[in-house]
C-alpha cells in the first residue's frame, strides 16, 4: 500500500559528490527507488580507490571483477547522470534545494564522440609516469586512466600533452577515426538544482616520504601497500609478477611495514586507518599463493581483525601460508650498500633486538580524508574532525553538521568496503527520508517500436564483423571474415566495420536490419560482458526480439590472446563466427514476465535496527509489519546508555518506540513470530503467530533484524563471586548507580571473553572500545580509581583510537595476555585476585580487583536458526545471519527480496547497526518503490512431457525456484517459478531426464554450435584414442 | 655575494678551547676568510650539557641562560654555535625559559637574546653556499665521503626545528659545494655514544664500529663531521681498539671547515689536518688535493 505523499517544491534529485564504492552504492539505491541522480566526480573516470586494487579481504575476490557489474549499472542507469572530471565550485541554498555550481574540466575530447578505440593513446608521442598505477610505469598524454574505466571515453593531460605545452604534435587529433578530438574545448560552468547532496569523497593514501627514516622516495625497494596492489594486478605495470622496482628481480624475502602514518601522533595522526592490518595479511597471503618460495614477514602493532570473517583469514593465513606475523614497530629501513637488500631491526617477543634483511619492504600506509573533498566539505561549512575527517552525527553517521548535506564511506572516518557501502545505502536513505514527498521523476523509458513477429520467417542473418579499431583488426583479417560469413547458410548480409558500438554505427546497423528485412544478428567484436546490452538495445530499436542476437568474442578469446598468430586468429574468428551463426540460426524470441508489487515491508526484530529500518522505510510511504518476539520494543538497545562519543542509545531508541508506535503505516506485532514464508521477491506470503494466534502478511520484501545475546561465561568466578560481572552489568552500574560504582578503587577487566576461542573464533568488534569507554566512564566519576585492562590485541580500529590514546594518559593500564596464558582470578575475601603473564614485560603479574568486569563476546540469537530454516536463509559459520556477498552485497541476502541489518549479521556498534538499517532499508525501497516486478526472459523451462517428478530438480536449485507438485491428473511434475529462477542452469544439469531446459541456452542452439565446428570429430576421435 | 663583513655572536663552548682547538682553528680561519666576524661573547660558561643536564634540569637550564643573557649584551642579530651539544643545551634552555611555565627558573631572557644557529646549518644556507661554490679554488674532486651530523645538532626538533632530522642535508650541501661527492648512507644521525666513551666504553665501541663498517662498505674515504665530540669517538676509535674496521682502511675523520679550508685555500689548513689521530694527509695527497 502506498499512502499519497503531499505536494512540495522539493526539487527530488539527489547529488552524489564522489564516486569510490560508498558513492556508488548511494547512486545506485536512490536511483533504483526512483531518485534522479547526479553523480559528481573530480577525476576522469569513476570508481575511487577500488580500482586500483587487486584483490580484496577476505573473500579474495577479484577488486575489478567486483566493481564491474557496479560499473555498468551505474553507467547504464536511465536515472544517474555521470559528471566526471567535474569539481565544484560552490554550493548554496537549503535542503530541499540546494543549488551547486560545477565546472566541468575539458578533455579536449568530445564524450560524445569518443568510442574508446585508444588510437590516440597509441600514436601519442609523450611518456608521463602514470599515476594510476603510481608511477611504477609510463603513460601517454592521452589516456583512460584503466581498461575498464567508466565513463570509456580518453582525456588529454594538459599538463604534458605536446600541443597544449609547446603548441605542436596534433596526431592524435589526425588520427581520431570519429574525429573525437577537440582542442578547443572549454572548461564548462553549470549549475545543478538537487535536493539532496551526499558527500563521499572517499580517502588518499598518507604519503611516507613525511616518515624519512623509512626510506621511501629514497631507496626503490621500499614501496607503498597500493604500489604494491598494482604490483600484485595482473593489468598493473608488471602484468601480475611480483619483482622489485629496483632492478625488477623477483624478491625473496618481503616484510610489511605496518601503522606508516596511523597510530602516530608524531604526524598528527592519531588514528587507526582501519584497513591496513587485513590489507597486509591479504597481500602477504597473495605474494605466498603466486610463490611459495617468497618468504612473508608483517610487522605490527596490534592486529585488528575486527571484522565479520576477518579472525580466520588471519588464521590461515598464518597456518595454512605461512606469513609470519612479528609484533613489532620499527623504526626505520636501513640499505645495505652492498647487498642491496634492506635490513630492518626488530624487538624480539623476549626484548632482544634481532636483524634481518629483506628484498622488499611494502609500508602499509594509513588513510587521509581526500583533500579535494575536505576542502569542499568545509567550504559548505559542513564541519571537519582535527584530521579532516568530515564530522557527523555520533549515533546517524551518515548525518552532517548541515541538514540535507549526508556523508559516507572513509570521508567520514577511515573504514572498509563494507562498512563503506552500507554507509552509502544509509545516506541515500537520508537523502531519500529528506527528499519524502517530493514530486518523484518521471522515469521515462525510450518507446520502442512495436516487435515484429519472425516465427514465420526463414532465418535472415546479418552479420558485422568489428575492427575494434586495431585491437582485432591489427591481429585478424577481418574483411576475410566477412566474406567468409557471407558464405555460411542463412547469412543474408556480412560486412566489416571499424567500430560496431559507435553511434553512427548503431544507425547503420538498425538501418540494415530494417531495410534488408534481417531477423537475426551476430556481431563479432569484444565481448558481450560489456557490450551485450547494447546490441540488444540496438535489435529493439529495430522492432526485433533482443535474444534474436548472439556476439561472438573475436577480441578477448581470439585477438587479445593470439597477437603474434595472425593466420591461426584469423582462422578461430572464422570457427567463431561459423558458430555463433549456428546458433543464431536456431535462437527463438524470448519475453520478460512482469506481476505486480506488493509494497509492503515485513521488518523482523524490533530492537534498534529493526525500528530504524521500519520507520525509513514508512517514511517513504510504504505499509510496514514490525515484528518483536518478546513483549516490548527496544530489544539490547535499551541497555545501551552511553557510547564513547557521548551519545545515549538507549534515549534515542526510546524516542524511535514512541514514533513507530505512533506511525499510521506500522503495525506492531509483540510477542510474535514467523511460522512459514512462501513467494518470491516482491510477493510474499509469511504465516506469523501472533501470541499464538496465526496470521498472513502479504508483503513485497523481508527484513531481518532480530539482533544477537550477550555471552555468560561460566569461566573466571562468573556466577561464583559477586564482585565479578559482565559489561553490560557494569555499564548498567555505572548509569544508575555511580556513587556504588566510584567506590570500586581497583578495577580490572579482562578481553575476548568468548571471543577469538577454538570454538568461537571471531572477534566481538565492541569490546576493546567498550573497555576503554567504561574506563574513561569510571575515571571520570573517581580519578583515583585504578583500572587495569587485560587484552589480546586492542582493537579500537579506526577514529575510536583516540579514546583508547585517552585511556592511556589519564592513567588507565593496559596488560597483554595471549589465549595459551589466559589470566587466572581467585577469590581473595570481599576481592579478587588476578594473575596474568604479561607478555610486554615477560614476566607474571599479580593483580587485586574490587571489581572484575569481563568483556564477553556478543553470540548469535538462539532463536535465530529456526528462523533462518523458516525463512532458508543461510547462516554464516558463526551462527550469524549470512549476507549476500561480504563485501559488495553486506546488507542483501542471496534470496532476492530479503535483506539484514544490526546485530543479526554480526557484532556492531549502535551506530553501525542504525547505518544498516538504514542502508538495508534503501536496498528494500529499490523494490518496494516499484509497482511491477520484471522478470528477464532466460529461465529454466521444465517439459510436463519428458517430466518424471524425480525431483532432482528441485534438489539442485539454489533459488528454491522448481518444485515437484501435484497436477490435475494426479501424477507429479516439476515446476518452475519464473520470479525466482535466475537462469543458472543448475536443474538442466541435475534433469535426468532431459525435461529440464534453459531458455535462450537450448540444447539444439549449444549442438548447433559443437556440430559446426569443423574439428570437432577430429578433437572427439583424439579423446577416445587418449583413454 | 656577502657584504665585506657580517659580524655575529660567537659562542666556542668548553671543547674548542680545550681538546677540539684544531675544529676552533679551523672555524676562526675559514671565517675570516669569508669575512665573517666572530664575536666571542663575554665571561660565557659552561652550556650544561652531560654533566649537568643528566643530574639537575633546573641547574642546566639556568647555566646556558646565563649563557643566553650574556649574548643578549652584543649587538649582534645571530649567534653562531659549533659544537652541536652546545647548540642543543642553549635552544633547550630557549625553549624551556619562554614555554615551560611550570618550573620556576631564576633567570628571566631579555628580548635581544639573538637567533642560534648551528654553524653547518649557518655554511649550508642557500648564500654561504654560493658563496663556497664561487670561492672553491681546488675542487675535491675524486674525494668520496659520508657526513657524519650525529644526533645533537638536529634532535628532538621540537627543540632544534630541523625539518630534515631523519635525513639531514647541511653537510652534504657544502661538500657537494665544494666538488667532493657525498655519498648517501644511513647512519648520519646514529648515536657515537658521546661521553660514554669514558664510562661505557664497550657500548660505545660497538657504536662507533657500526657507524665506520657501513662508512666503509658504502664506499666512503673519508667521514665528514661538524661535532668535535663524534670526531673524538671515531677518530680515538682504530687506536683505542687497537685495530680497524675488518678489510678496510682506518677512515680519516674530517671536520666540515677543514674542507672548505682545503678547496678555498684557506692558509693554515695543512696545520689543522695534521692534528688528526687518523692522519687525513695522505689520502689528500693521492687525491692530490693537498
Amino acid at each position: 500500500m502506498t499512502i499519497l505523499k503531499k505536494n512540495s517544491p522539493k526539487n527530488s534529485s539527489i547529488t552524489v559528490i564522489g564516486s569510490g564504492v560508498a558513492g556508488i552504492q548511494a547512486c545506485l539505491d536512490a536511483a533504483s527507488a526512483g531518485f534522479k541522480v547526479y553523480l559528481v566526480e573530480e577525476r576522469p573516470y569513476v570508481g575511487g580507490i577500488i580500482a586500483q586494487l587487486d584483490k580484496t579481504f577476505p573473500t579474495d575476490d577479484c577488486a575489478a571483477c567486483m566493481m564491474g557489474p557496479k560499473l555498468a549499472e551505474l553507467s547504464r542507469h536511465p536515472l544517474i547522470e555521470i559528471w566526471a572530471y567535474t569539481e565544484v565550485l560552490q554550493l548554496e541554498g537549503e535542503p530541499g534545494r540546494f543549488r551547486l555550481t560545477l565546472k566541468q574540466k575539458a578533455r579536449a575530447v568530445d564524450p560524445v564522440k569518443c568510442i574508446g578505440c585508444g588510437l590516440c593513446a597509441e600514436k601519442c608521442p609523450v611518456k608521463i609516469p602514470d599515476p594510476f598505477n603510481l608511477g611504477l610505469n609510463k603513460r601517454k598524454a592521452a589516456f583512460l586512466a584503466y581498461p575498464q574505466a567508466v565513463p570509456a571515453v580518453y582525456t588529454i593531460d594538459k599538463r604534458s600533452c605536446l600541443f597544449f605545452t609547446q603548441g605542436r604534435c596534433r596526431i592524435c587529433e589526425k588520427i581520431c577515426p570519429p574525429q573525437a578530438i577537440d582542442f578547443n574545448q572549454q572548461d564548462r560552468v553549470l549549475t545543478l538544482e538537487s535536493g539532496a547532496v551526499i558527500l563521499a569523497g572517499g580517502v588518499e593514501p598518507f604519503d611516507p616520504r613525511l616518515k624519512e627514516e623509512l626510506g621511501y622516495g629514497r631507496l626503490p625497494n621500499v614501496i607503498t601497500s597500493l604500489e604494491y596492489e598494482r604490483i600484485l594486478s595482473v593489468a598493473g605495470p608488471s602484468g601480475g609478477k611480483i619483482q622489485r622496482p629496483s632492478d625488477g628481480i623477483p624478491p625473496r624475502k618481503v616484510a610489511w611495514l605496518q601503522c606508516v602514518g596511523s597510530r602516530d601522533c608524531r604526524m598528527g595522526r592519531d588514528y587507526c586507518s582501519a584497513v591496513c592490518c587485513m590489507s597486509a595479511v591479504k597481500q602477504a597471503m597473495i605474494t605466498r599463493e603466486q610463490d611459495g618460495g617468497i618468504e612473508t614477514t608483517v610487522f605490527y602493532n596490534d592486529f585488528r581483525a575486527y571484522g565479520k570473517g576477518f579472525d580466520r583469514f588471519f588464521e590461515r593465513a598464518e597456518k595454512e601460508h605461512q606469513v609470519r606475523f612479528v609484533r613489532s614497530l620499527l623504526s626505520r629501513v636501513v640499505p645495505d650498500p652492498q647487498e642491496g637488500t634492506l635490513q630492518l631491526t626488530y624487538t624480539r617477543s623476549d626484548h632482544l633486538l634481532q636483524e634481518a634483511s629483506f628484498d622488499l619492504v611494502v609500508l602499509s600506509v594509513g588513510l587521509s580524508p581526500n583533500h579535494q573533498a575536505r576542502g569542499l566539505a568545509e567550504k559548505i561549512g559542513v564541519g571537519l574532525d582535527d584530521y579532516g575527517f568530515c564530522l557527523s552525527d555520533p549515533l546517524e553517521p551518515a548525518r552532517t553538521g548541515r541538514e540535507g548535506i549526508y556523508v559516507c564511506g572513509s570521508l567520514q572516518g577511515p573504514k572498509d568496503i563494507p562498512d563503506s557501502v552500507q554507509q552509502g545505502s544509509s545516506a541515500a536513505a537520508e537523502a531519500m527520508d529528506l527528499l519524502a514527498g517530493a514530486e518523484p521523476q518521471e522515469f521515462k523509458a525510450r518507446p520502442f517500436p512495436e516487435e515484429r513477429d519472425v516465427s514465420r520467417e526463414k532465418p535472415r542473418i546479418g552479420v558485422f564483423i568489428c575492427h575494434c579499431g586495431i585491437n582485432i583488426a591489427g591481429v585478424v583479417d577481418v574483411q576475410a571474415v566477412a566474406d567468409y560469413a557471407r558464405s555460411l547458410p542463412d547469412v543474408t548480409y556480412a560486412v566489416d566495420c571499424m567500430f560496431a558500438c559507435s553511434t553512427d554505427q548503431q544507425e547503420l546497423i538498425k538501418k540494415t536490419l530494417i531495410e534488408e528485412g534481417l531477423n537475426r544478428l551476430v556481431i563479432a567484436a569484444c565481448t558481450p560482458r560489456t557490450h551485450e546490452p547494447l546490441f540488444r538495445d540496438t535489435m529493439r530499436q529495430a522492432g526485433l526480439n533482443p535474444f534474436l542476437f548472439d556476439l561472438a568474442n573475436i577480441r578477448e578469446q581470439d585477438s587479445w590472446v593470439h597477437r603474434t598468430e595472425k593466420e591461426a586468429a584469423t582462422a578461430k574468428a572464422k570457427d567463431l563466427v561459423r558458430m555463433s551463426v549456428a546458433r543464431a540460426r536456431l535462437l527463438r524470441p524470448l519475453s520478460e514476465i512482469t506481476y505486480p508489487v506488493v509494497q509492503t515491508a515485513l521488518v523482523i526484530g524490533g530492537g534498534l535496527a529493526g525500528l530504524t529500518a521500519a520507520l525509513t522505510i514508512a517514511g517513504q510511504g510504504h505499509e510496514v509489519f514490525l515484528l518483536e518476539r518478546t513483549a516490548e520494543l527496544g530489544g539490547q538497545a535499551r541497555n545501551l546508555h552511553y557510547t564513547e562519543s557521548g551519545a545515549d542509545p538507549a534515549a534515542h531508541t526510546q524516542a524511535l518506540i514512541s514514533r513507530v508506535e505512533n506511525h499510521p503505516l506500522i503495525t506492531i506485532l509483540t510477542k510474535a513470530r514467523v511460522l512459514e514464508s512462501k513467494g518470491a521477491c516482491g510477493r510474499f506470503t509469511t504465516t506469523v503467530l501472533v501470541d499464538e494466534e496465526p496470521r498472513e502478511i502479504e508483503h513485497g520484501v523481508t527484513l531481518v533484524a532480530v539482533g544477537a545475546e550477550e555471552f555468560f561465561p561460566d569461566e573466571y568466578l562468573y556466577g561464583q563471586h559477586p564482585r565479578v560481572m559482565t559489561r553490560q552489568a557494569f555499564e548498567t552500574l555505572l548509569t544508575r548507580r555511580p556513587d556504588e560504582a566510584s567506590s570500586f578503587e581497583r578495577v580490572v577487566m579482562i578481553q575476548c571473553v568468548g571471543s577469538r576461542e577454538p570454538d568461537h573464533p571471531y572477534c566481538s568488534r565492541i569490546c576493546c572500545t567498550g573497555a576503554v569507554k567504561n574506563s574513561l566512564k569510571l575515571k571520570g566519576l573517581n580519578p583515583k580509581a585504578r583500572v587495569s585492562i587485560l587484552y589480546r590485541d586492542l582493537r579500537t580500529f579506526g577514529l575510536r583510537e583516540t579514546y583508547y590514546q585517552q585511556a592511556r594518559q589519564i592513567g588507565v593500564r593496559f596488560f597483554r595476555y595471549e589465549w595459551g596464558q589466559k589470566p587466572e582470578v581467585s577469590e581473595q575475601g570481599d576481592a579478587l585476585r588476578i594473575r596474568v603473564f604479561d607478555q610486554q614485560l615477560q614476566t607474571s603479574i599479580e593483580l587485586t580487583a574490587d571489581l572484575l568486569v569481563l568483556n564477553t563476546a556478543v553470540r548469535p540469537l538462539r532463536q535465530g536458526l529456526e528462523l533462518a530454516e523458516r525463512l532458508r536463509l543461510p547462516l554464516d559459520q558463526d551462527g550469524f545471519f549470512m549476507e549476500a556477498h561480504p563485501k559488495l552485497r553486506p546488507l542483501d541476502f542471496l534470496r532476492p527480496g530479503y535483506f539484514v541489518c544490526g546485530l543479526a549479521q554480526g557484532p556492531k556498534f549502535a551506530p553501525d547497526a542504525i547505518t544498516q538499517a538504514k542502508g538495508a532499508a534503501a536496498r528494500a525501497l529499490t523494490i518496494l518503490s516499484r509497482k511491477t516486478m520484471v522478470a528477464e526472459g532466460m529461465k529454466a523451462e521444465i517439459s510436463g512431457t519428458f517430466c518424471r517428478g524425480c525431483g532432482e530438480c528441485e534438489r539442485a536449485c539454489l533459488f528454491e525456484a522448481v518444485a515437484v507438485e501435484p497436477t490435475a491428473e494426479g501424477s507429479k511434475k516439476a515446476v518452475v517459478d519464473p520470479s525466482l529462477c535466475t537462469g543458472c542452469g543448475a536443474c538442466v544439469v541435475a534433469c535426468p531426464n532431459g525435461a529440464a531446459s534453459l531458455a535462450h541456452f537450448q540444447d539444439d542452439q549449444i549442438y548447433g554450435m559443437i556440430r559446426v565446428f569443423k574439428s570437432f570429430d577430429l578433437q572427439v576421435d583424439q579423446l577416445r584414442r587418449s583413454f | 655575494m656577502l657584504p665585506d663583513t657580517l659580524k655575529y655572536s660567537y659562542y666556542p663552548g668548553c671543547s674548542l678551547k680545550g681538546t677540539a682547538r684544531d675544529y676552533a682553528d679551523s672555524i676562526k680561519g675559514v671565517c675570516r676568510f669569508l669575512g665573517l666576524e666572530l664575536e666571542e661573547i663575554p665571561d660565557w660558561n659552561c652550556c650544561g650539557a652531560t654533566a649537568a643536564h643528566s643530574i639537575d634540569q633546573k641547574a642546566a637550564i639556568t647555566l646556558a641562560g646565563r649563557n643566553l643573557i650574556q649574548a643578549a649584551g652584543l649587538p649582534h642579530k645571530e649567534m653562531l654555535v659549533p659544537c652541536p651539544l652546545c647548540f642543543n643545551r642553549l635552544k633547550t634552555a630557549v625553549h624551556a625559559l619562554k614555554q615551560d611555565l611550570e618550573n620556576q627558573y631564576p633567570i628571566i631572557l631579555p628580548e635581544s637574546v639573538p637567533i642560534l644557529q648551528d654553524l653547518a646549518d649557518f655554511m649550508a644556507s642557500e648564500k654561504l653556499i654560493e658563496v663556497l661554490t664561487q670561492k672553491t679554488r681546488k675542487p675535491l674532486e675524486g674525494l668520496k665521503v659520508v657526513c657524519y651530523y650525529g644526533c645533537m645538532s638536529s634532535r628532538p626538533p621540537e627543540i632544534t626545528g630541523a625539518r630534515d632530522f631523519e635525513n639531514p642535508q647541511s653537510l652534504d650541501r657544502i661538500v657537494s659545494a665544494l666538488g667532493g661527492i657525498a655519498l648517501p648512507w644511513p647512519y648520519k644521525t646514529d648515536c657515537c655514544g658521546a661521553s660514554h666513551s669514558i664510562s661505557l666504553k664497550d657500548l660505545e665501541e660497538g657504536l662507533v664500529k657500526k657507524i665506520l663498517d657501513m662508512a666503509g662498505r658504502c664506499g666512503a674515504q673519508a667521514v665528514v663531521v661538524s661535532c668535535q665530540m663524534c670526531q673524538a669517538n671515531l677518530d680515538m676509535y682504530p687506536i683505542r681498539t687497537g685495530g680497524r674496521p675488518k678489510g678496510s682502511p682506518a677512515l680519516p675523520v674530517l671536520y666540515f671547515t677543514e674542507l672548505i679550508g682545503l678547496a678555498l685555500g684557506v692558509k693554515g689548513t695543512g696545520n689543522w689536518l695534521s692534528r688528526h689521530l687518523i692522519d687525513p694527509r695522505p689520502l689528500l695527497r693521492g687525491l692530490g688535493l693537498l
